[in-house]
């Protein structure tokens, strides 16, 4: 009886080798005798031609043996084949064993009848079925208007459509849905699943990262109907278009939103494989539906991809510059910098002024010149001079070291890892050991950060813990002992070795990266010492120490390290050029005239401004290549460790035989190609999911011979052409959908077609089924008028139950927002990979760890707990009966309708409002007697509670909203 | 429409499933158990960041001599470190402080930090030769969890949620509760994910009673509700969704109808579950003095008692701070004191109520420490870094042969020298225990049977009893 009709074979029919066949050879036989060489048993393949030819004189004998040692599959696996497959075998081989290649490997032509409900009823017929009537025109609203922008419409506006009897008026409803910017979010939801997308990193301690521009990215694309094609080409391969905007490249954070991790210890090669594998199974699970994972610890069992394939196109996404342990907060490179829309404009306004500053400045280059020789020539005396802008801290007295002594500063200059500063100091080293200046432990390599001198070599460290968490850079160089050395040593809060530089009297020094694995914080609660650190102690003498808190640039770092004081170069007969910008910066920071130094200090005050205004813009991972190519080896049984022969990149033989693909922009374009028979199948057939439930192809993940043989194969091939020829246009493909017969029936199902069809494969009725998880809260926040309805942002933290993340991970716990964060889409809450947002995991949301593309819908307990009980179910509910009384009139039956309006767009039935309205008398009855308990329950949510509506009634009303918001009809697509 | 709707409340109540698992109708790709269970139930005692096996279970006298020197290269054979010690100059040897005896008949050795424990050797199995591929916290735990080191895959316990249904219709399958031991405070953190259901529908996903509000999400009504007020909403949604029953005939809205209705019955049973007061004091004695802290290890063992008597399947404790890196002799005693008289008590309270026999016990970490100091070794202080090529774990009841000792490992509990048993064998080994043979509970996933232990594993028949 749960036997699918859709599986049954059409009578009488031959038997269809890629239907019926191969479905039973792979399942059964193609783990041992399939394309998988390695385990191949009895050098029998049953995948090729060739091969089944020469197995069949005895194939129906082995399949059908009662002996344990000759049945086929072996005992041992499990049952034999069913007698009706049995069937099938015989069958096909009496029909002369027809052989096809895979059908979703050939490529889609549009049948002669190429219309969706000509084609559906088709089938329908066959099967002695039909088209039910068609829903009533509120009921396909409510549908079409979730569907298309996962909100209901206003009463307004679907009272509006309903006064409107003109035939294209739905039509131009639908228009109107795909127009509105909340299309794009809809749209995006399921985009998120597939993209793996979070706002953390998914490993250890799961922390912060930021890809919400690319997901605002994703919105937009939709919103502004970006063809499919564009859109594949701009995620996978942005980066490599020639001058990519910077919009190209953000898009390329698909293949970036993976999870990282940053946890002590790890062995980072390891991870660079998980990574690229990640993206070849993101890759190829959402544009070829083919789960070409199964190849990577050896030849695929059922398809035709061997283990060197699955790493020949793993070599298209091991070529970043990344690293295996990524930052444990924040992005790690590569990354863009990706300014929202208004601080793009922003962005403008102050990169304009720096630049108009700086040409200002240096225009006046010749009248500086000028004037600073005229001045030079009537000095007085000077003081010395050295950049002050923004330091930290100076000591510029010379102080003698012994190689005991040392010097505690106390709480200055508290330094961490995302900070831009400058380390400076004249020093008199007469030992080759000793620490110079730092704000770290006193034992050897204790937390914190520091310049040091050992075995004479200027050595920087940045230390959470050592080895694993630290970084540490020394010059290749040794520093003179007992002459005056300039040691500047300056970040960029890169969190990166090649983000410090070391300047010796002024000139930049080469380092040499020691340790390159910083990952946290390294600000301690130790003093500032000079002289001293890590156990270590300075002989000899210091002087000039100086802390900035920027990086300071190589012309500053340059004048800060003359040797000479103002004066004596001003008394020279020869200057170098740094001394000469010394004297020149000099004479512009305090002896030129006032409109020189305003220029001056316009330019510096500019380009601060700009700096410091970027380091605030939100980034986003990207795709980036390295100049050299990283090699890329079969990996035995799947193992980083295990390298095998290298391979170079490559698409699957069995998917583009001969096709000459060298990069990820090539692969990118040959996915939405017409040489490429699956992209555009898989596509529409997940819009088709969207719309009916179900994919054409259940198995929207994969098209593979394991995959489920298509319910309505022309139908699925007469879509994908059409969207190919559309150019790939996705409004319009999803307009076609909801224009058809098949999607506008009625859901009413009889119990002679439930027991024909129940999971409505044949499409003899409408869609029904659960909302998904943020269709189910946006809905309750709209019709309640909670709903902020803003664009894009940083992800924002609703309702969450007090204590879930703290309970796992110890740390901090989850802080939710204040106002408007918590009435936002869902699809912009913050997304935890080690806890997800449990109202949208009992929702069956995906979990974000890996690519999902299937919609999982299950019906428990939990779900009802948290409708019925969960805050915001509860103040949506609130509000929604404060929206009934105030909107609804005066009498019960007006105010009912009106709850009904908002949620379900029709009036209640009779018999729906006796119960109703029993409900309500019953609450309103039982808060009268109590009415602290309707206060009670009206304090719930942060919004606030309208204070001219009575208690007792307004929550007697709340009950009844709140259970007008659990009506399976609410939460149901119908 | 009435014999669908009454079809699909028999087809669900028949099958005795409860919340999570409701519904095998759909279920299992066969059927189970495929021959009698020893075990009904499963309480995992999972000894999160890795338990030292040096300083608890396994004794090397050898190693006191060695304190301080080198590790052989002959013992160390160039196997990968994690990235911790990777590049630390020496491995010096550190072998335990604490002192080791045998005990009970079976004369298994404990040191003297598991006291209460060691009262319960004869009952406990041994198993000093297991081993892991994971080096690190993250893969290792998904890996015993699910059986591969990458997430994505469903946790043990959904497999036998899904596999076996649960035998209370009030409660879900698949229970879990963490509680933070008082060894490392900054020990790792755990994730939703490690009680998942994979690729299973997610009703077979394992629910995380929580120690912080209420033990179930959203499981108290909200206040200005009673329960009168409760029914009488669950009551009146009912018919309402039955007429949307009768109008549409889909028999979803049966299901959500009768979902409600478990609802509501969890909202009576599960306070009832963690109403400790029907405990007597001599019954809470047995769990020493932190069992009256909710979110302690000892609450939690004490629940899970209750949930076992009340036939959930799969229980599983999450205790965290196992990750001795430093400072190991200051933080060992108060971490192995969380967990000694609540894991003994527990033991003897299922005993006295006659369910250790079909209860299976099972208590271990997700891999084992090093011989080697990590960091600076001195005379009262050492750390150890992780070692998944060997470590202990225990079982008891439920059908496992107690008082024995499986496998050995070398003078330095560095490598195996009997008896390996891989993490597969053991996720076999309980599989077969509650009758369930690991080959044949697969389930088919982008065109492949997945199973728990993916292509591997072998009954450990050394064990049972």
């Amino acid at each position: 009886m749960l036997c699918l009709v859709t599986l049954l074979p059409v009578v009488a029919a031959a038997a269809d080798f890629n239907r019926e066949i191969r479905p039973i050879l792979s399942d059964r036989c193609y783990s041992c005798h399939g394309p998988d060489e390695a385990n191949r048993k009895a050098k029998l393949r049953l995948d090729t031609e060739a091969g089944a030819k020469a197995a069949l004189p005895h194939l129906l004998e082995r399949v059908t043996s009662e002996k344990k040692g000759l049945r086929m599959p072996p005992v041992s696996t499990g049952p034999g084949l069913t007698a009706r497959q049995v069937d099938l075998l015989k069958q096909w081989i009496s029909e002369g064993a027809r052989w096809e290649k895979h059908w979703s490997f050939l490529p889609p032509v549009r049948p002669a009848v190429a219309d969706i409900d000509t084609l559906v009823e088709a089938r329908l017929k066959r099967e002695g079925l039909s088209f039910s009537p068609a829903a009533s025109q509120a009921t396909l609203l409510r549908r079409v208007s979730l569907d298309l922008t996962g909100l209901p419409p206003t009463p307004e506006a679907a009272a509006a459509f309903l006064a409107d009897s003109a035939p294209e008026a739905y039509e131009r409803f639908v228009d109107r849905l795909l127009a509105s910017p909340r299309y794009g979010e809809r749209m995006a939801m399921r985009w998120l699943d597939a993209a793996r997308y979070a706002d953390t990193n998914g490993y250890q301690t799961d922390a912060e990262r930021s890809m919400w521009r690319w997901r605002d990215w994703v919105i937009e694309a939709f919103n502004k109907n970006m063809p499919f094609n564009q859109f594949t080409v701009e995620q996978l391969a942005g980066d490599l278009l020639p001058n990519p905007t910077r919009d190209q490249l953000i898009a390329t954070g698909f293949n970036r939103n993976h999870r990282a991790n940053g946890e002590g210890g790890i062995i980072g090669e390891e991870f660079l494989v998980e990574y690229a594998i990640d993206r070849v199974e993101a890759t190829s699970t959402v544009w070829l539906g083919l789960t070409l994972g199964c190849a990577r610890c050896h030849d695929h069992k059922y398809d035709p991809f061997t283990q060197r394939e699955f790493y020949s196109m793993f070599a298209f996404f091991n070529n970043l510059p990344e690293k295996g342990k990524v930052f444990k907060y924040g992005n790690s490179p590569p990354l863009v910098t990706a300014p929202t829309r208004d601080q793009e404009s922003r962005w403008a306004v102050l990169t304009s002024a720096a630049e108009t500053a700086e040409r200002q400045f240096h225009s006046l280059q010749p009248e500086i010149a000028k004037r600073r020789v005229a001045w030079e020539k009537t000095a007085g005396p000077v003081t010395d001079w050295v950049p002050r802008r923004k330091l930290l801290w100076e000591s510029a007295a010379a102080r003698q070291f012994n190689g005991k002594r040392s010097e505690d500063l106390g709480d200055v200059a508290p330094l961490g890892y995302y900070d831009k500063f400058t380390l400076a100091a004249w020093v008199k080293p007469t030992s080759p050991e000793g620490a110079i200046l730092t704000r770290a432990g006193d034992k050897e390599e204790e937390a914190g950060y520091g310049v040091y001198l050992r075995q004479g070599k200027v050595q920087v460290n940045f230390i959470l813990r050592w080895l694993d968490d630290c970084l540490r850079v020394e010059s290749t160089d040794t520093l003179p002992l007992g002459k005056w050395s300039h040691v500047a040593v300056t970040y960029d809060g890169s969190r990166e070795a090649k983000g410090i530089r070391l300047f010796v009297d002024g000139k930049e020094a080469k380092l040499k990266t020691i340790v390159d694995d910083l990952n946290q914080d390294f600000a301690t609660k130790d003093p500032l010492r000079i002289g001293a650190g890590h156990g270590l102690r300075f002989t000899g003498e210091i002087s000039g120490v100086r802390i900035y808190r920027d990086t300071l640039t190589p012309e500053e770092a340059g004048a800060l390290g003359s040797s000479r004081k103002l004066a004596e170069i001003l008394s020279a007969s020869a200057r170098t050029s740094d001394e000469l910008r010394k004297v020149e910066w000099a004479y512009l920071d305090a002896h030129a005239p006032a409109d020189l130094q305003q220029t001056w200090q316009a330019y510096w005050r500019t380009r601060d401004e700009l700096r410091e205004y970027t380091a605030t813009l939100p980034t986003v991972m990207i795709m980036q290549e390295r100049p050299d190519v990283r090699e890329a080896h079969i990996l035995r049984r799947g193992a980083y460790d295990q390298p095998g022969e290298i391979v170079t990149r490559a698409l699957p033989a069995a998917l583009a035989p001969g096709a000459k693909i060298g990069n990820r922009l090539q692969l990118a374009q040959w996915l939405v190609s017409r040489e490429n028979p699956l992209t555009a199948r898989v596509t529409v057939n997940r819009l088709w999911q969207m719309l009916f439930g179900v994919g054409i192809v259940k198995t929207v993940e994969d098209f593979g011979s394991q995959g489920e043989w298509p319910t309505h194969p022309e139908l699925l091939d007469a879509l994908a052409v059409d969207f190919m020829d559309s150019g790939w246009n996705v409004k319009q493909m999803l307009k076609q959908l909801v224009m058809s017969r098949a999607y506008r029936q009625s859901a009413r199902v009889s119990p002679e077609l439930l027991a024909k069809d129940p999971e409505n494969r044949l499409y003899a009725r409408g869609p029904r089924f659960r909302w998904p998880a943020e269709v189910v809260r946006d809905q309750a926040l709209q019709v309640s008028g909670l709903l902020v309805e803003k664009l894009g942002g940083p992800s924002v933290k609703p309702y969450q139950p007090a204590g879930l993340w703290k309970e796992l991970s110890g740390g901090t716990d989850y802080e939710r927002d204040q106002g408007e964060g918590l009435y936002r889409r869902s699809l912009y809450t913050y997304w935890k990979r080690a806890v997800p947002p449990p109202g949208m995991m009992t929702f069956d949301a995906a979990g974000r760890e890996a690519c999902v593309v299937r919609e999982n819908r299950t019906n428990t307990p939990l779900q009802a707990l948290a409708l019925m009980n969960d805050e915001a179910y509860l103040e949506a509910a609130r509000k929604m009966a404060e929206r009934i009384l105030t909107e609804g009139g005066v009498t019960e039956e007006s105010r009912l309708g009106r709850g009904f309006a908002l949620a379900l767009l029709r009036p209640p039935s009779a018999r729906e409002s006796i119960v109703l309205l029993a409900s309500l008398h019953h609450y309103r009855d039982r808060f009268e007697t109590d009415p602290g308990a309707a206060a009670k329950l009206l304090a719930l949510g942060d919004s606030k509670v309208a204070v001219d509506l009575k208690k007792p009634e307004l929550a007697a009303w709340t009950m009844l909203a709140s259970m007008i918001l659990n009506l399976d009809e609410t939460v149901t697509k119908e | 429409m009435n014999h669908l709707t009454r079809r699909h409340f028999f087809g669900r109540s028949a099958s005795g499933l409860g919340i999570a698992a409701l519904g095998s109708l759909m279920g299992a790709e066969g059927t189970f158990p495929n021959f009698p269970a020893k075990a009904k139930r499963v309480i995992y005692l999972f000894q999160s960041g890795a338990p030292s096996q040096h300083d608890l279970f396994d004794w090397k006298p050898k190693l006191a001599q060695l304190q301080g020197q080198e590790l052989p290269d002959s013992i160390r054979q160039g196997q990968r470190l994690t990235g911790m010690t990777a590049t630390q100059a020496s491995f010096p040897i550190a072998p335990t402080i604490y002192d080791f005896k045998q005990h009970g008949q079976s004369g298994a050795w404990m040191s003297n930090l598991l006291p209460h424990l060691a009262k319960k050797a004869d009952q406990l199995t041994f198993v000093k030769s297991m081993h892991t591929e994971a080096i690190n916290h993250d893969p290792a735990i998904t890996f015993f969890q699910t059986g591969f080191q990458l997430a994505g895959r469903p946790s043990i316990g959904s497999w036998l949620a899904y596999g076996l249904g649960s035998d209370n219709k009030d409660l879900p399958a698949f229970v879990v509760m963490v509680s933070q031991g008082t060894g490392n405070l900054a020990d790792q953190p755990l994730y939703d994910r490690l009680w998942g259901s994979g690729f299973l529908p997610t009703r077979y996903q394992g629910v995380k009673f929580r120690s912080i509000g209420d033990p179930v999400l959203h499981i108290q009504d909200p206040e200005g509700l009673d329960r009168a007020g409760r029914r009488r909403f669950v009551d009146d949604l009912a018919k309402l969704n039955e007429m949307k029953l009768e109008d549409y005939g889909d028999p979803e809205i049966g299901t959500r109808i009768a979902q409600y209705e478990m609802a509501f019955r969890m909202q009576s049973s599960v306070p009832d579950l963690v109403d400790m007061k029907q405990e007597s004091q001599a019954t809470l004695d047995l769990y020493g003095p932190e069992v009256s802290k909710p979110g302690t290890f000892a609450y939690n063992c004490l629940l899970a008692r209750r949930l076992a008597e009340r036939g959930v399947r799969f229980i599983q404790l999450f205790h965290r701070g196992w990750d001795q890196h430093n400072t190991l002799p200051k933080q060992l005693p108060n971490q192995c004191r969380d967990v000694d008289q609540p894991s003994a008590g527990l033991l003897e309270d299922l005993a006295q109520r006659g369910l250790l026999d079909d209860t299976l016990v099972v208590w271990g970490g997700e891999f084992g420490r090093t011989v080697y100091c990590q960091g600076k070794l001195t005379a009262d202080n050492y750390g150890r870094d992780h070692h998944p090529r060997c470590f202990t774990m225990w079982m008891a009841g439920g059908g496992t042969k107690p008082g024995i000792t499986h496998g050995a490992t070398d003078d330095f509990s560095y490598n195996i020298t009997a008896d390996p048993v891989h993490v597969h064998d053991l996720h076999a080994t309980i599989l077969h225990l509650l009758g369930v043979d690991h080959k044949r509970l697969t389930f088919k996933y982008q065109g492949r049977h997945f199973r728990l232990t993916d292509v591997h594993g072998e009954v450990v028949r050394a064990v049972l009893s």
